[in-house]
């Protein structure tokens, strides 16, 4: 009968998978290994020279589509490592048990500030743990492994690569560039983007070559950073 | 054996001790070997290897709320769950584990057992009428109607161990396997198919899957126990598990010779065969889907039914004249 | 009202625009409510299901418990933060709803994607159509075969070789579900390097492993009992109804968008669509299946033939405000697993959209529901409502 002979191969499935080695990894003994790019928590970084990389400039509070940065800057002051003035943070702080983790935040930001961690597990015990205040924060830059991407590496990514005719003017998509330029720009001026996208003049089918897109820009010049 | 009182119920508290211990681990190895068919591991944190895992559900039952529906009736919701415990196991009064160890010989032995079986209807039927809960009403239709039809397959194919050993006494039976030979090796055109048909009505009857919509827990949420919190829904589960567990150890005894072995007989076979018997139900629960109502009906009382009184007569020829 | 109806196993419909009164004794239909709170309606969905016995007489769906109110939500954001928030609606295949996402962003701006960036999403996209047909047939074999017994043991299967894909898409992008992937000119993500061995390790082991799956399910006769001749849908009213996907092809109506209006880079990789005939569950089954298998065809040729180049035909989004779309009204769609996800959107000119209305693809098909259960039972439409896979977050948003 049908019913017998496909029971015994159903049967003879689940036995078979009987005999194969489960596939569960027993956490949190087992820490199973991610994927290098794993996405988790968030961390501020400080540049090499010590100071905060973070300028203050709203722009990650702006685009976070849970609005879940909330910054008290930018704050124009003198840095004590440098010298100069520039726009810090007073205060900052990233409500993780709102976030939708879509790295959104880490692409905008023009210093490479904020950036995210690999952590595997991010339980707490209480809700106020989950918020991160911008002490976690700076404290994740030591305690926590960073992830792959920042905003540097994910703009290049995004970024068509350059043609090869050397024609191109001195227009370099040196993504290391935007710290400092992108400093003076109030976020009163979104205007112009930040410097990693190549300008008009290679074949990329950017947006610039259509005419209904993005109205407020205008092509820029090579030479603006 | 006597059939004193006495020895009775203290053979009866013992066996029913015996069985329920049993469920007990029957429970955790199922969970392990349902795990291990599943790539995963069963539990293993309560205890060394998960042992200890009933146990903790049972103490988790324990303290939940006894919610009883508002409108449902009462003493019915409440009898319910023990009556199905009892039925479960008191078909385990005739078995004989071993030449000793047998609660109460009954002349009617085989009788005994269906009755119990028949009996076991009741319990789902009340619990889901009781509950007044259309879910659970639903479930308990489906059961009386699968139950009842199932009973003809049961009683048909327990007919052929008892033709042949020429009694109903369980003992008898038990004791011509050991004499001859075991009913599924000769005559092996009547014992396996005699052996199949009283799996699947046994299977049918304790609501296992591949016939177990009487509690489909897909489409009736949790079928007749939909209402049930706390101990009565742990009696119920375990009257399940009891009730599978005291039927492979009946088939053992009809059809596999009972506590008969090759050599050194005694309760090691049959705790062996049953505990093999068990697995099986459980290996097959894990790995076929469930029949629907009609489709459940239509194998009984076409297939399962003509077959059966046909295997019934052809016992009946093969005593007589091939004997 | 009077049953003049034949209640038999198929056939013997009752108008679903007839209303029956809520209870009416003289009727003697039992009305059951298949609740939102209930283990196998895929989600929160409500079937008020008007019962003479086991047979369903009429079926009213209602569906809503789930709504967050999305497109509202699409309203207030701009349009490069949308992506991560449709993500959700699909659940259980969230690149596809990105994809469509910005597929419509990308008409309405007549933005050019690159070539690798199209390649990129149809790998993807045929990658989560694999993940959401091994999920629908986990889940269907525990509607069919229950939550503790031999469905499970088929979910189980399922799943751990879906965890395989997600893992895939964890290399790229770092989440393993809910990726923000997309970006409205292209992706965000670039292929690791010696992603195309992984793709081809892990579609190895699927395709040698979906035998196992299909012994316990397409070649079982228990499930063949369960699935034939339950549940049939005319391929006419399917079309009436606007049912696409799996569900119309199992009809027999031979339409897929890949190949009809192909997106992303279908045209340059011929996708065989799969049919079946009966329009019953087994034919939504075999079609679902047949579609995993030549989706991994597909995804193969995707990740073998990855041109070099760009990923991003846009702007990296760096402000909201940096995408306007003008004035105007755009429709694209894509296909899913489970069908046509369109979105329409209303632009006017600045940063947010004016409305953006998402076609979900298991609307539709619930949409047949009142036409197909009538007459079968209950456990029927356990099956029935499993065989037409609907995601509630998309039917709800």
């Amino acid at each position: 009968m049908g019913y017998l002979l496909d029971s015994i191969r159903s049967m003879g499935t689940t036995l078979r998978n009987f005999f194969r080695p489960p596939t569960t990894a027993q956490f949190p003994k087992v820490i199973r290994p991610r994927a290098e790019r794993l996405r988790s928590s968030f961390a501020l970084l400080h540049e090499e020279n010590g100071d905060e990389a973070c300028i203050g400039c709203l722009q990650c509070e702006k685009i976070c589509p849970s609005q879940v940065i909330s910054i008290d800057g930018p704050d124009k002051r003198e840095s004590p490592i440098t010298g100069k003035k520039r726009g810090y943070a007073k205060d900052f702080t990233l409500d993780l048990s709102a976030c939708i983790f879509c790295e959104l935040c880490v692409q905008v930001c023009p210093t490479d500030a904020i950036v995210m961690t690999k952590e595997q597990e991010l339980p707490a015990f209480a809700r106020e743990d989950l918020v991160l205040t911008m002490a976690k924060l700076y404290a994740n830059e030591k305690g926590k492994h960073r992830a792959w991407s920042d905003a540097t590496k994910l703009n290049e990514m995004q970024t068509p690569p350059k043609p090869p005719k050397p024609a191109a003017p001195a227009a370099p998509a040196t993504p290391a560039a935007p710290a400092t330029p992108a400093a003076p720009q109030t976020p009163a001026a979104p205007q112009t983007p930040a410097a990693p996208q190549t300008p008009a003049p290679s074949a990329s089918p950017s947006a610039s070559a259509s005419p209904g897109a993005e109205t407020a820009k205008t092509p820029e010049e090579p030479g603006k950073p | 054996m006597q059939n004193g009182f006495v020895h009775g119920s203290v053979w009866g508290v013992v066996i029913c001790t015996v069985v329920m211990t049993t469920t007990a681990f029957a429970l955790w190895f199922e969970r392990k070997f349902a795990g291990r068919m599943q790539s995963r591991i069963g539990p293993n944190i309560v205890g060394p290897l998960g042992l200890l895992q009933p146990f903790s559900d049972v103490l988790k039952l324990l303290q939940k709320e006894d919610i009883v529906p508002e409108k449902a009736d009462r003493t019915l919701f409440n009898i319910a769950p023990p009556l199905g415990a009892i039925c479960a196991l008191g078909a385990a009064a005739v078995i004989p584990f071993s030449p000793a160890v047998l609660a109460a010989d009954l002349d009617v032995g085989v009788l005994y057992i269906l009755a119990i079986g028949a009996l076991s209807v009741m319990p789902v039927f009340i619990a889901g009428w009781a509950s007044n809960n259309k879910f659970a009403l639903l479930g308990g239709m489906r059961a009386i109607a699968q139950s009842v039809s199932y009973e003809v397959p049961l009683v048909l194919a327990a007919m052929v161990p008892v033709i042949m050993a020429g009694s109903m006494k369980v003992s008898d039976i038990v004791n011509y396997q050991g004499t001859h030979h075991w009913f599924v090796t000769w005559p092996f055109f009547l014992g396996v198919p005699a052996l199949l048909l009283f799996m699947l009505a046994m299977l049918a009857e304790s609501n296992r899957i591949p016939f177990d919509i009487p509690e489909a827990e897909s489409e009736l949420v949790a079928g007749v126990t939909t209402e049930y919190t706390g101990m009565k829904f742990g009696m119920f589960y375990m009257a399940e598990y009891v009730h599978t567990l005291v039927a492979s150890a009946i088939a053992a005894a009809l059809f596999f010779g009972g506590w008969d072995g090759p050599f050194a007989p005694g309760l090691h076979w049959m705790v062996a065969k049953t505990l093999g018997i068990f697995v099986f139900v459980y290996w097959m629960r894990w790995s076929l889907l469930r029949f629907r109502s009609d489709q459940l009906m239509k194998l009984c009382w076409k297939w399962l039914v003509p077959g059966g009184v046909a295997l019934v007569a052809a016992t009946g020829v093969w005593v007589n004249f091939v004997k | 009202m009077t049953t003049t109806h034949v209640l038999t196993g198929s056939g013997g419909r009752v108008d679903p625009h007839v209303v029956i009164e809520k209870y009416d004794p003289e009727a003697e239909l039992m009305l059951l409510h298949f609740g939102p709170q209930h283990p196998s309606t895929h989600g929160v969905f409500r079937m008020d299901l008007y019962l003479d016995g086991e047979i369903i007489v009429k079926a009213v769906p209602h569906c809503g418990y789930l709504h967050r109110a999305v497109e509202k939500l699409c309203e207030q954001l701009a349009y490069v933060q949308i992506t991560p928030i449709v993500d959700k609606n699909d659940y259980v295949s969230p690149m596809t709803n990105e994809q469509s996402l910005v597929h419509v962003f990308e008409t309405a701006l007549k933005l050019e994607v690159p070539r690798r960036a199209r390649w990129m999403r149809s790998l993807f996209a045929e990658l989560q159509r694999i993940a959401s047909h091994l999920l629908w047939l986990g889940t269907f074999g525990m509607d069919l075969g229950g939550a503790l017994g031999g469905g499970t043991s088929l979910f189980f299967y399922c799943f751990r070789e879906r965890e395989s894909i997600l893992d895939l898409f964890e290399e790229v992008t770092g989440a393993r579900f809910h990726y923000n992937t997309h970006t409205i000119g292209g992706n965000r993500h670039d292929i690791p390097a010696g992603f195309d061995k992984k793709v081809h390790a892990a579609l190895d082991v699927i395709a040698a492993r979906i035998s196992e799956a299909e012994a316990m399910s397409l070649e079982n006769q228990i499930f063949l009992d369960r699935t034939v001749g339950v549940g049939v849908l005319d391929g006419a009213l399917a079309l009436e109804l606007g049912i696409t996907g799996p569900n119309l092809r199992a009809c027999g109506v031979d339409h897929d968008l890949r190949r009809d209006a192909p997106f992303h880079a279908y045209d340059e990789v011929k996708v065989n669509v799969q049919t079946a005939t009966g329009g019953d569950c087994l034919a939504r089954a075999k079609v679902r299946i047949a579609e995993l298998k030549e989706s991994v065809r597909l995804a193969k040729a995707f990740v073998d033939g990855l041109p070099e180049g760009g990923i991003n035909g846009g702007k990296p989004v760096k402000l909201p405000v940096m995408t306007k779309i003008p004035f105007g009204q755009t429709y694209a769609a894509i296909e899913t697993a489970r069908g046509e996800l369109g979105g329409w959107l209303v632009a006017d000119g600045t940063q947010f959209p004016y409305r953006f209305k998402i076609r979900p693809p298991s609307l539709h098909a619930l949409s047949a529901l009142p036409y197909i259960l009538p007459g079968t039972t209950v456990s029927d439409a356990v099956a029935i409502l499993g065989s037409l896979d609907p995601i509630m977050g998309e039917v709800d948003r």
